[in-house]
């Protein structure tokens, strides 16, 4: 991987981004009523209406406000809630820390057992624990998360039992234990389906690298079962699984939405819905902004990610 | 009292394999017995589907899930394979007996360097620390002729040539001095210049280290050079074993009599000299192939255009009646010739077809189309897999309006007939007939609008030499009756100097020779490298 391919990925990114921001401005342009109307309410006299717009910049064109928003996005500043009088940024970016907590502790243990899951499944496969396997994942494509949610609910937050809080959020660094039980439920929830989609995807992989003249070579050396499953086979097969784990940051994001409305999580999803109910224009722009950015982030890492573990392809 | 007699390196007797098929058993291999002693070599010759990689795979113990073995034994310098666990398989493979594979390119591990590849294998049996391994992978890479090993060891697979990394796969084989090496047709996907090198450096070894070599192949006349013995395999069970000199000579079984005579002898001629010289139905003058994008980035940077020239302004003239072999290893744009002049490529320069001028792809009407077929290298990709045989026929038939009052499905029929198929192949796909079959088909796809130039773009390359020699007779055969010309493209020297008049030799773009075939027979070639691809090819011994 050259140093221009990496300049270069870093160009795309930014302009799509660009471009995510005009579409995210643009559809809260068409919204009805503006913001002075939320503001004031139905009710509001025009003489207040028009000094609300004026102080908010609303009587301008359209391409200025886009820019002084813009630039000020790049600043650092994302506007002021309307809902809560509060600047936008630091509450976005709270709640983004939290829902990447959550993430990121769906996609480890998603990892951790989906790609188990797919070799055990490639390797008897036709047998019992490929089917198996097979059976579970189509059931966890297939059920959306808010039934999973309701099951994972039913089963392991019945009052009676306490194992684990049906909502509400515990910062890591106030209480370590309350924290991680917290987040047990949403995490679980949310992983069905990933361990689903990554497992088939691993499985198959699998099979075909287990097929491969290389792995045969490796075999007819004499190495150990281990080292030809691990060094030779694995390595191969996951390679194509990271472009797949990226994909799914984005069906993440999405199922997040749902998830942290069930389980009262604060996340940026909970926040965006909030933002949305509220008509809170300045939060819901730089939520959406927020949420595309880091799905193209994502996807930008497996691509730097895949680049350097494949040697094979070549950037110019 | 006497020594008792050391044990064969390799030693198969009475072995038989079946696979378990969704339509039934299938026997794979029937009654083996081979022996192999230290430092012979013994040839292995069989087509595809003959059982002789299967036959590699169970002396490995390296058996799919669906493998039945009837019985046999296979011992190793005496010790019985068959009985062993998977363990015990584990510390014998690649210590006491190893293997190189066909395609070096799937064969390495794409993601792990070379010299990883190598050094794990004294890691596991001579128990050398990592940094032992590597300087001792080292010392084997050197032994394989490799200029640079330090560099190899760090490369990875794509990064270096195909005989290359045959090379480092042969330098594997050997690093834990095994009693007995397999080579499975090591030579057949490289290049020609590069098959010769590997073939030397495999006789090199194989006579310093005196390692027992089961080598297989599909080319007699190969074997024949390099092996003690040969042993023919055809439908699972050994016909023949002879020593080499005498299989060409002397063979005793029907098939191994009809293999020898479908291997391609240079100093037997299939056609009459050509006919007197006419003015040249195809031209070419000065055309030139250019690869790749001129990219808009590139060249608002004032960088040099990244363009590939398949073929740098060759000029030739085919005359009309005459078969025109073009030859050239990989790469070398013979290829790219043909498809430019089948309208497929974008050219520069122009070549006229019975005195009208081209000089660009979209001046080839439907007369030129008409006149000028192509036939590909693989029936598999230039037939549609979704349509039958008499839809494949029927639409040239129908485009080209074949003169003659019989209706489409007598015309497709006859077209059959033609190529000597049967009429009912005309409700065939494609996947239900064999590589030869469906050859045929493409060539009668070629042959439906009378052509007066075929195309013939190493149309035999995928197939059997058994298939390989009857497809060959077909064309001579079409040729007679239609008065065909063609322009034969193949890599196989031995087939062109068989059935050409003339032979066109291309290196790396350019045309480096023209000559006459009977001139090569009398006064051999002008050019070095002519001279290096002849020289390279192994002809058929006595």
């Amino acid at each position: 991987m050259s140093l221009s391919y990496f300049i270069r990925r870093c160009g795309y990114i930014v302009f799509t981004l660009l471009v995510v921001s005009l579409l995210v401005f643009g559809i809260t342009q068409l919204l009805p009523g503006n913001a002075a109307v939320m503001l004031l309410g139905e009710n509001a006299t025009p003489e207040a209406l028009a000094a609300v717009s004026s102080r908010l910049g609303l009587d301008q064109p359209a391409w200025l406000q886009y820019w002084h928003w813009l630039s000020g996005v790049l600043a650092g500043d994302f506007g002021t809630s309307l809902r809560t009088g509060l600047p936008v940024g630091p509450m976005i970016f709270g709640a983004l820390g939290r829902s990447l907590l959550l993430a990121a502790a769906a996609l480890l243990l998603m990892l951790a057992v989906a790609v188990p899951l797919g070799v055990v499944a490639a390797l008897k496969r036709g047998r019992l624990a490929d089917l198996l396997v097979s059976l579970v994942s189509y059931v966890g494509v297939s059920v959306p998360e808010f039934v999973t949610a309701t099951i994972v609910l039913i089963l392991l937050a019945d009052p009676a039992l306490r194992l684990f809080p049906a909502s509400g959020y515990v910062p890591l660094g106030e209480d370590f234990w309350a924290g991680l039980h917290h987040l047990v439920l949403p995490v679980l929830t949310i992983s069905v389906i990933l361990v689903a989609h990554v497992s088939r995807m691993v499985r198959s992989e699998m099979v075909d690298v287990l097929h491969s003249d290389y792995v045969r070579a490796a075999r007819l050396k004499g190495l150990r079962r281990r080292t030809v499953l691990i060094r030779h086979a694995l390595r191969n097969a996951l390679l194509p699984t990271i472009t797949v784990v990226a994909l799914d940051v984005g069906y993440l994001l999405g199922g997040i939405i749902v998830v942290e409305e069930i389980f009262a999580f604060p996340g940026i999803g909970r926040q965006l819905i909030v933002a949305i109910q509220a008509r809170d224009l300045p939060a819901i722009q730089a939520g959406a902004l927020v949420m595309a950015a880091t799905y193209g982030l994502a996807n930008f890492a497996a691509d730097i990610a895949y680049a350097w573990l494949d040697k094979r392809i070549q950037y110019d | 009292m006497p020594l008792p007699a050391q044990p064969p390196a390799l030693q198969v007797s009475g072995y038989g394999l079946d696979y378990e098929t969704p339509s039934g058993r299938f026997a794979a291999l029937r009654d083996i017995d081979l022996s192999i002693a230290r430092s012979e070599v013994l040839g292995l010759v069989g087509e595809s589907g003959s059982g002789k990689t299967s036959l590699a795979f169970a002396i490995l113990r390296d058996l799919g899930a669906n493998a039945r073995e009837t019985g046999g034994s296979i011992r190793l310098a005496g010790e019985e394979l068959t009985a062993k666990s998977t363990r015990e398989l584990e510390a014998i493979r690649g210590r006491r007996i190893a293997m190189v594979f066909q395609d070096p390119g799937t064969s390495l591990n794409p993601t792990l360097p070379l010299g990883e590849q190598l050094a794990e294998v004294l890691r596991r049996h001579q128990g050398l620390s990592r940094r032992q391994a590597w300087r001792e992978a080292e010392a084997a890479l050197a032994r394989v002729a490799l200029k640079t090993p330090a560099e190899m060891m760090r490369r990875y697979p794509h990064e270096v040539s195909g005989g290359e990394k045959q090379r480092v796969a042969i330098a594997t084989a050997f690093a834990c001095q095994p009693d007995c090496i397999l080579f499975d047709e090591p030579t057949t996907a490289l290049d020609i210049i590069t098959a010769r090198q590997i073939l030397e450096l495999f006789e090199r070894l194989q006579e310093e280290t005196g390692v027992a070599s089961l080598y297989i192949s599909h080319d007699l006349a190969l074997v024949s050079r390099i092996a003690d013995r040969v042993a023919v395999i055809h439908r699972g069970r050994i016909v023949e074993e002879e020593p080499a000199a005498q299989v060409f000579s002397a063979p005793r079984e029907d098939y191994t009599r009809q293999l020898i005579a479908s291997v391609p002898r240079p100093d037997r001629r299939l056609v009459a000299p050509a006919p007197a010289a006419a003015a040249p139905l195809l031209e070419v003058e000065a055309l030139t192939v250019r690869y790749g994008r001129d990219r808009l980035l590139d060249r608002l940077r004032g960088r040099a255009s990244r363009q590939v020239e398949g073929n740098r302004a060759i000029s030739l003239a085919v005359r009309p009646g005459e078969i025109f072999g073009i030859v050239g290893e990989s790469g070398s744009g013979k290829s790219t010739l043909a498809r430019a002049l089948a309208g497929l490529n974008p050219f520069e320069g122009s070549f006229s077809f019975e005195g009208r001028r081209f000089a660009r792809p979209a001046e080839l009407d439907r007369a030129y189309r008409r006149a000028v077929q192509i036939v590909f290298q693989h029936p598999d990709s230039s037939l549609n897999p979704r349509q039958q045989i008499r839809e494949i026929l029927a639409r040239p038939l129908r485009l080209y309006d074949a003169p003659g009052a019989a209706s489409l499905a007598e015309r497709v029929e006859a077209l059959l007939a033609e190529v000597q198929l049967p009429a009912d192949f005309a409700r065939k796909y494609p996947h239900q007939l064999s590589g030869g079959e469906k050859q045929r088909v493409a060539i009668a796809r070629a042959f439906a609008s009378r052509p007066q130039l075929v195309i013939c773009d190493e149309i035999t390359s995928a197939l059997d030499v058994s298939i390989q020699a009857q497809i060959v007779q077909l064309l001579l055969s079409l040729r007679e009756r239609f008065g065909t010309t063609y322009l034969f493209i193949t890599h196989d020297l031995n087939l062109i100097r068989q059935i050409a008049h003339r032979i066109a030799v291309m290196y790396r773009g350019d045309l480096v020779e023209l000559v006459e075939v009977e001139a090569l027979a009398a006064a051999g070639p002008r050019h070095a490298y002519t001279r290096a691809l002849l020289e390279a090819v192994p002809t058929p011994v006595g």
